[in-house]
């Protein structure tokens, strides 16, 4: 049991890790932020069901399972919407990506919008 | 504003009270034999109270869709099954790209066509592109697009406009762009959960 709990917050800290390091080394907030779901879907899931197994097999309490498993669906329902609002609003605020961007069909678009 | 009918108040109160069920630990008590009925009352009074006022908000569709039994497994079985194996795959992807000096990064926004008609499903597929990494669905825009092959004109006639109909698009910024070319842009980045998606909501 110890192991399994273990091996999964070691998978959540690696992701976690990494998302970090992609922070730091993308080129413009838009692949930052690509970066940024790394830690909060694994990174973070990965912690909840290390909790959970943890909970159901360590310490014996349901209501503790259940109570963590709710927190990771609600945290996997409310956390695009943030990440896609962030991103909107950031392309509408004027940030613009960097110029090696390959294709770039919004901004075609929007511009014809104008 | 759109008024809230009745049959999606008692909707919206149903999930409420399960979700307190869940949390409260009204659920465990009641699997292990000793119902705590204040607890049940309390949590009775407050989804209904929230229902009342909510509901308008929260459901515009058919209000008793999801608790087909049927379409209730599928989600589950969307949940469990699909979507992690894509989590998980881009997840390392990302996690790779991150790491990894060599393996380039080649971001863009394409534009993508869905085919999901119904609007909690365009919001789940959107969610499902936004939570997976390297993929966030930047926009949801609705046009028209013309249906079938244009028709040869005859002879001193014009060409009659092609029927058009409306179809959804997602612009996607992707940090990996494979191919310019919607259809494929759109396999690659959701193809199998636009499937499991439409298996819940057509």
């Amino acid at each position: 049991m110890r192991i399994v709990v273990d091996v999964l917050i070691v998978i959540s800290i690696f992701f976690a890790f990494a998302g970090v390091v992609g922070m730091l080394r993308m080129p413009d907030s838009f692949t930052r932020m690509q970066s940024s779901t790394n830690i909060a879907t694994m990174g973070v899931l990965g912690v909840i069901l290390g909790g959970a197994v943890y909970a159901a097999l360590g310490l014996h309490e349901p209501v503790m399972v259940v109570k963590l498993l709710v927190l990771g669906v609600f945290y996997i329902i409310t956390n695009p919407i943030s990440g896609h609002a962030i991103c909107r609003g950031a392309y509408k605020h004027g940030v613009r990506p960097k110029e090696e961007m390959k294709c770039h069909k919004y901004g075609e678009d929007m511009v014809e919008e104008k | 504003m759109k008024k809230a009918s009745i049959p999606a108040v008692i909707s919206t109160a149903l999930i409420c009270f399960i979700f307190w069920l869940l949390i409260s630990g009204g659920l465990v008590a009641l699997c292990q034999g000793a119902p705590d009925v204040r607890n049940l009352v309390v949590g009775l009074l407050v989804s209904v109270f929230v229902g009342l006022f909510s509901a308008r908000f929260f459901i515009h569709e058919s209000p008793f869709y999801l608790w087909n039994p049927a379409k209730l497994l599928q989600l589950l079985f969307y949940c469990i099954c699909i979507f992690p194996i894509e989590l998980i795959k881009a997840n390392l992807d990302v996690a790779l790209r991150a790491l990894n000096p060599v393996l380039p990064i080649n971001p863009g926004i394409v534009k993508v066509p869905v085919d999901v008609q119904s609007e909690y499903g365009q919001a789940m597929l959107a969610n499902s592109i936004t939570l997976t990494p390297g993929t966030i669905t930047m926009d949801i825009v609705e046009e028209e697009v013309p249906v079938g092959e244009a028709s040869p004109a005859k002879e001193g006639e014009e060409a009659a406009p092609l029927p058009t109909k409306p179809q959804t698009f997602y612009y996607i910024h992707w940090i990996n762009v494979a191919s310019e070319d919607p259809k494929e842009a759109g396999d690659a980045i959701k193809g199998t959960l636009e499937k499991g998606v439409r298996r819940i909501f057509d």
